[in-house]
């Protein structure tokens, strides 16, 4: 007897000879392990779902307990959680949820070994619904579903997306080339400042007639964050520098060039220290010596040039090299897409004849060669683009080669089904009536087959060079070449005015060729 | 001499469809013999027998005295250019332009290899404006096929026809996708053809004024038999015993305004030109 006919009408049944085979209390107690009861009655396949999916939440509830600290989560300590500890937190709420939900199911499995056992199973409605119910708890621990991260964040979206959407702010476009005008004064720097003094003064650098220089006091001291007597840690020496000769009215960002340690901007609220000289080209700045990291090593004070730097915008604007890089994209995305489509319907053409089931039902063989070649386009055509193109770079390795076989072998496959349907679907009034003015076979095709299958197929090779620009963009971030290579690189590197300029330049090439494919299909069909 | 003369002709299709049994008659140079019968009793298949669009099963059929059921290639082309052939559904190359469908009428006597260049001798163009001339529409030579109403592309395909400069025309149904009015301009063109040039006319039609006003002998058909043979003045009087013994009991159900009829009375009748 059919199982599922069995389980609906097992409710109004009287217990049947043949299913009581153990006592009913024994079904419950065998079902402790879930489903046996169930499969020594005989309701094999309710035995097997019941044990399989109730093992399988609890494993799987384990398993995500088994990556949280659960000792630390069940009972935390006093200071305040972390943001860090948040998924933790879920990943136990979640799992535990998932066992109770087993749990109640497991409970029912054992109500149901005994009913089983009596020739009664009951309805699996509890079962199922508890089943179901741990299955989507712990399905969304392992799909990490985090509604919380998804509200916490929903603010990043707006400033990301609008840089996506409006990469053309002339600020990030363009790039001008830098002209620097320096002042340089030179500073003795030490743990204390007694024992930087104690080699001074310093000889400051010359300066050419007209140049622009500093004037330093006092020349030696201690940079900041030196500990002091109490314990402390006392600011850095005050500085006062005046800049004579600067251009008026161009700020000039202070730059201290330890010895020791590379050349920084020192900052103050986060701001980069600068002054601005007055018309004359002057200007007076106070500032402490910042902190930097003197070498154990070394001997006596460290010399420190005390850098004024203007740099000014000179020539004309150019922009940036990722528009550059996004541009070359994009033309590689339309000529892979141009050589993917040109290639694909070269060998189309001819399979298209070999697939259409008018011209090839004359004969066995000829069936036999349609049915071969049908079959297989269909099966090459089943393959995603992006499995040819792991394919090809396996083969040529990565690169617009790679991008062009994949959607080659794709379209011969896509053109030469819907070539060979419009093959088959031609008017043949045509053909008889040129053939019956006594025409010949090369005379017919031209004049009645051809006209015909032009349209469709110019129609197809366009509206496939549309697909294939779409897919060559996904190509290329598997490395297939082209725009979407790039692409790729930025949205890792959280890059997002890069990114829109990419997103723009495929938006705007995409809805050219929807337009103008549109047009000339229009005109052909 | 009878221009045809066909024999014992017998089509059996593949699928076992028996549409011609054991058909004969003969055509006279210059006739305009049409073809009655029901949908379905064999008038397609037979006038297609005549052009070897179908291969007759067996039987033979004389034209000009030549047995044409069993020739191929280069003979049978040859034979194909003197029979044009106008169909019902008109069966132009929609999207070829008007002038390159009257062209193609020409074919048989064109070299093969000119159609891969496109080339046309200027000579063949000047027929096709002629030919179109002769149809009344000469300024839509340059017009797509599908951009002309029925009756348009119906007289295109009689210019094509003439292009072949055939002596024999097959017209299967020619007006049948047409309205009464342009139905008579259609076949006044075909009778005019028959009467001015002595062109012989074998038109399959449906209703029966047509058949009266333009037929000089009539054959009628039932289940591929011919059953009824008449001349033009035995078709002024046809009785309503004989029509149903061609038409079968099918033609009393489908009542007056039905196959047979009176398609000059239709009120309200209009031209798309
Ligand atoms: N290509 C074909 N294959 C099989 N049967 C056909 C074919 N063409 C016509 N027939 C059948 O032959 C019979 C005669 O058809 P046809 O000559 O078209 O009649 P008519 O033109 O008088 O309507 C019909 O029963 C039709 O179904
Ligand atoms: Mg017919």
């Amino acid at each position: 007897m059919n199982e599922l006919e069995q389980k609906s009408s097992s409710s109004n049944q009287q217990s049947s000879p043949t299913q009581v085979i153990i006592p009913p209390l024994a079904g419950g107690v065998l079902s402790i392990i879930p489903g046996l009861g169930q499969l020594v009655t005989r309701h094999i396949w309710r035995g097997i779902l019941i044990s399989f999916l109730i093992i399988s939440i609890y494993g799987l509830s384990l398993w995500r307990l088994d990556e949280t600290d659960v000792a630390f989560e069940l009972f935390p300590p006093s200071i305040e959680l972390t943001d860090l500890s948040r998924p933790q937190e879920e990943a136990v709420t979640y799992a535990l949820l998932a066992m109770f939900f087993a749990t109640i199911a497991y409970i029912w499995n054992i109500y149901d070994g005994y009913a089983c056992a009596r020739g009664k199973s009951s309805p699996p409605r509890l079962g199922i619904v508890f089943i179901l119910l741990g299955t989507l708890t712990i399905g969304g621990h392992i799909t990490e579903i985090n509604l919380g991260k998804a509200i916490r964040e929903i603010d990043d979206i707006g400033p990301r997306l609008s840089q996506i959407l409006w990469p053309w702010n002339p600020d990030k476009i363009l790039e001008y080339d830098l002209e620097t005008t320096e002042g340089v004064a030179y500073f003795l720097a030490s743990d204390s400042a007694s024992v930087a003094c104690a080699f001074g003064p310093v000889e400051q650098p010359t300066v050419e007639e007209g140049e622009p220089y500093l004037v330093i006091e006092p020349d030696c001291g201690q940079p900041s964050g030196q500990f002091t007597p109490s314990g402390m840690r006392a600011e850095g020496t005050k500085i006062k520098v005046q800049g004579f000769n600067f251009i008026p009215n161009e700020p000039a960002e202070l730059v201290v060039k330890p010895e020791s340690v590379p050349a920084f901007r020192p900052r103050v609220n986060a701001e980069v220290i600068t002054a601005i000289p007055d018309e004359n080209g002057n200007f007076e700045l106070e500032f402490n010596m910042p902190n930097f990291t003197i070498p154990a090593e070394a001997v006596g004070p460290v010399q420190v040039e005390i850098i004024m730097r203007q740099s000014q915008k000179v020539g004309a604007p150019y922009l940036v090299e990722e528009f550059w890089l996004a541009l070359e994209g994009i033309v590689v995305t339309l000529f892979l897409a141009l050589m993917a489509t040109a290639a694909g319907l070269v060998l189309a053409v001819p399979m298209s004849f070999l697939a259409a089931r008018n011209l090839m039902s004359t004969n066995a063989i000829t069936y036999s060669i349609y049915y071969v070649v049908r079959l297989v386009m269909n099966v090459v055509r089943s393959i995603e683009p992006i499995i040819w193109a792991l394919i090809a770079i396996i083969w040529v390795g990565p690169g617009p080669f790679a991008g062009v076989i994949a959607l080659t072998v794709h379209t011969i496959a896509a053109l030469g089904k819907l070539y060979s349907e419009s093959i088959e679907n031609i008017d043949n009034g045509p053909i008889e009536a040129i053939q019956a003015t006594g025409a010949n076979r090369l005379q017919t095709i031209i004049y009645a087959v051809v006209p015909q299958v032009i349209p469709p197929f110019v129609s197809f090779t366009i509206y496939r060079w549309d697909i294939n620009v779409r897919m060559s963009t996904i190509i290329g971030a598997v490395g297939g070449g082209g725009i979407g290579v790039v692409l790729i690189q930025w949205i890792r590197l959280a890059d997002y005015d890069s990114v829109g300029i990419a997103v723009w330049m495929i938006a705007i090439v995409v809805t050219i060729l929807d337009y103008a494919s549109s047009r000339i299909r229009e005109a052909y069909v | 001499m009878a221009i045809l003369k066909v024999e014992n002709l017998y089509k059996v299709y593949e699928d076992g469809t028996q549409a011609l049994k054991d058909v004969s008659f003969e055509v006279e140079e210059g006739e305009f013999l049409v073809v009655i019968g029901l949908s379905g009793s064999g008038k397609s298949t037979l006038l297609r027998c005549i052009n070897r669009l179908v291969t007759p099963t067996s039987g033979h059929i004389w034209f000009n005295g030549v047995d044409i059921t069993r020739i191929h290639g280069k003979r049978l082309r040859e034979t194909r250019r003197e029979i044009a052939m106008i169909f019902q559904q008109f069966n132009l190359v929609k999207r070829s332009k008007v002038i390159t469908n009257v062209i193609s009428g020409r074919l048989g006597y064109m070299n093969p290899l000119w159609s891969l260049t496109g080339y046309v001798p200027p000579k063949v163009r000047e027929d096709a404006m002629q030919a179109l001339r002769q149809v009344g529409m000469p300024e839509k030579y340059n017009n797509r096929a599908d951009a002309l109403s029925g009756g348009q592309q119906q007289r295109v395909g009689i210019a094509r026809a003439l292009m072949q400069n055939p002596k024999l025309i097959l017209a299967d149904e020619p007006v049948a996708s047409l309205d009464p009015v342009l139905a008579h301009s259609i076949l006044d063109y075909l009778e005019k053809l028959n009467k001015e040039r002595g062109l012989t006319v074998i038109c399959s039609l449906h209703y029966l004024d047509l058949v009266q006003r333009y037929a000089t002998r009539v054959i009628g058909l039932r289940q591929g038999e011919v059953v009824y043979r008449g001349s033009r003045e035995d078709i002024q009087r046809i009785t309503d015993k004989e029509f149903r013994q061609i038409y079968g009991e099918e033609a009393q159900r489908l009542g007056g305004g039905g196959i047979l009829g009176e398609v000059s009375t239709i009120e309200g009748a209009t031209t798309h030109e």
